[in-house]
């Protein structure tokens, strides 16, 4: 019985010793796809409140100045460094997306510091996306090899255009993302990581349908995308 | 650091007495006379401090100045000697010495290494991707100039700046955007010396 208070006062002063960071660096984890019971996509508040905004693209380029600093001022991203392509995106993929890593239920701790409400708030984000939805789209993205286009292309147009259209157009309506004209790095990381559950905000149909590729699958496709001619805006 | 705070208080109360009359001709305001009567010891009769620790204030951005007077004042942004003195200031006082504050003419600063400057242009404006380091101009513009709640950085003197991108990487500066606190924290200490001296050279 005595120890106990030694112990509480021993913790306490444990969790004061960590840096003042870590309590509002460290991005939140929310079940996803690894959880028994996932539905993807379900309803969220933050992003229901950004959805209702109606959104201002050229207010949206004001709050876009902290993307800018990785995502590049005309939010061609960074292939090198697997930063996505975002220019012609659709506005609610790219507010589902933020709101899935402020929730904790894409990981990327990396960028959780330039998401959160205390730099951006739900109404911002919707601006923000409209703002990127209405720019060009840069064809100067970062592309594979080029070796095996063709069985890129059949499998694409097989396993993925259903859901993400015939040119890679994607559809809006359903947040499923335009993925013609990304960059083949970021395709290929997060097709890999979706394959392998490492992107627990996944559709699980998309997770169903990587299950069988083989990295060198996945590349053939990347590779085929990051070269498909993005709807001209 | 804390029983100096009386000592610095006494020294502004003295310093301020002994700029009350150079001051006099640019009193037209409240906020002007505040400025130099108690601020100046520190910061400078136009804004622009001499000491390096201190920060110049001239030309800063208005949200930004109002926004950290406001947390110095609720103790979110921790100083022993900004929040005594912002205690007796309403949010009006403030919005007018931010005003004043804002118009002054920046100094040019001093670049102390310019042997840095290079590397520090170059992640002042594109960042370093291999560490998700962002460019700097992209909130604090090209120039440096700021952008209202994303302060001026152009001739902040290089210590200032330093000591700042040591509390944020230290999480004791937890006040305004945590953007930065992730930016210090991801910067090797040669790349932060670079951008800070690139900072200060900026006109």
């Amino acid at each position: 019985m005595k120890s106990q208070p030694t112990l509480i006062a021993l913790l306490l002063g444990a969790l004061a010793a960590l840096p003042a960071n870590a309590e509002f660096q460290h991005q939140p984890r929310a079940a996803g796809i690894e959880t028994y019971g996932y539905t993807w996509n379900s309803p969220d508040q933050d992003m229901n409140r950004a959805l209702a905004h109606k959104a201002n693209a050229r207010k949206g380029e004001a709050a876009y100045k902290v993307c800018k600093g990785c995502h590049k001022p005309d939010a061609s991203g960074q292939a090198d460094a697997d930063y996505p392509q975002l220019a012609g995106q659709h506005a609610s993929v790219i507010v589902k997306q933020m709101m899935d890593i402020r929730a904790g239920r894409r990981d990327n701790p990396r960028m959780y510091p330039f998401s959160g409400d205390w730099i951006v708030s739900a109404e911002e984000i919707a601006d923000i996306a409209a703002y990127l939805n209405q720019l060009p789209i840069p064809s100067s993205n970062g592309k594979g090899g080029g070796a095996n286009l063709a069985l890129g292309k059949t499998l694409y147009d097989k396993d993925c255009a259903s859901c993400h259209g015939k040119n890679g157009e994607g559809d809006g309506k359903k947040f499923h993302p335009m993925v013609a004209g990304q960059h083949y790095s970021y395709l290929k990381r997060e097709s890999r990581e979706s394959r392998d559950q490492g992107r627990r905000n996944a559709n699980p149909d998309m997770v169903k349908v990587l299950k069988p590729y083989t990295d060198a699958d996945i590349e053939a496709v990347s590779d085929y995308l990051s070269r498909l001619a993005p709807p001209k805006k | 650091m804390f029983h100096a705070a009386p000592k610095i208080l006494a020294a502004l109360a003295l310093l301020g007495g002994g700029l009350t009359l150079a001051g006099a001709a640019l009193a037209e305001s409240p906020a002007a006379k505040a400025a130099a009567t108690v601020c100046a010891g520190c910061h400078g009769a136009d804004g622009n401090s001499v000491a390096t620790t201190f920060p110049k204030l001239a030309g800063q951005q208005k949200i930004y100045l109002l926004r950290e007077m406001k947390d110095y004042k609720s103790g979110k942004r921790a100083s022993e000697i900004m929040t005594p003195l912002m205690a007796n200031l309403s949010e009006d006082d403030m919005t007018e010495l931010a005003a004043w504050y804002a118009k002054q003419k920046p100094a040019r600063g001093v670049a102390g290494d310019p042997a840095l400057l290079a590397l520090g242009k170059n992640l002042y404006l594109k960042g370093n991707s291999k560490t998700d380091v962002p460019s700097c101009d992209s909130c604090h513009e090209e120039d440096g100039v700021g952008y209202t709640k994303f302060p001026r950085v152009a001739g902040q003197h290089v210590d200032y700046v330093l000591e700042q991108f040591r509390l944020y990487a230290a999480g004791k500066r937890t006040n305004g955007a945590r953007v930065m606190q992730a930016v210090a924290e991801r910067m090797s200490e040669q790349e932060t010396r670079a951008v800070a001296e690139y900072m200060a050279s900026m006109p």
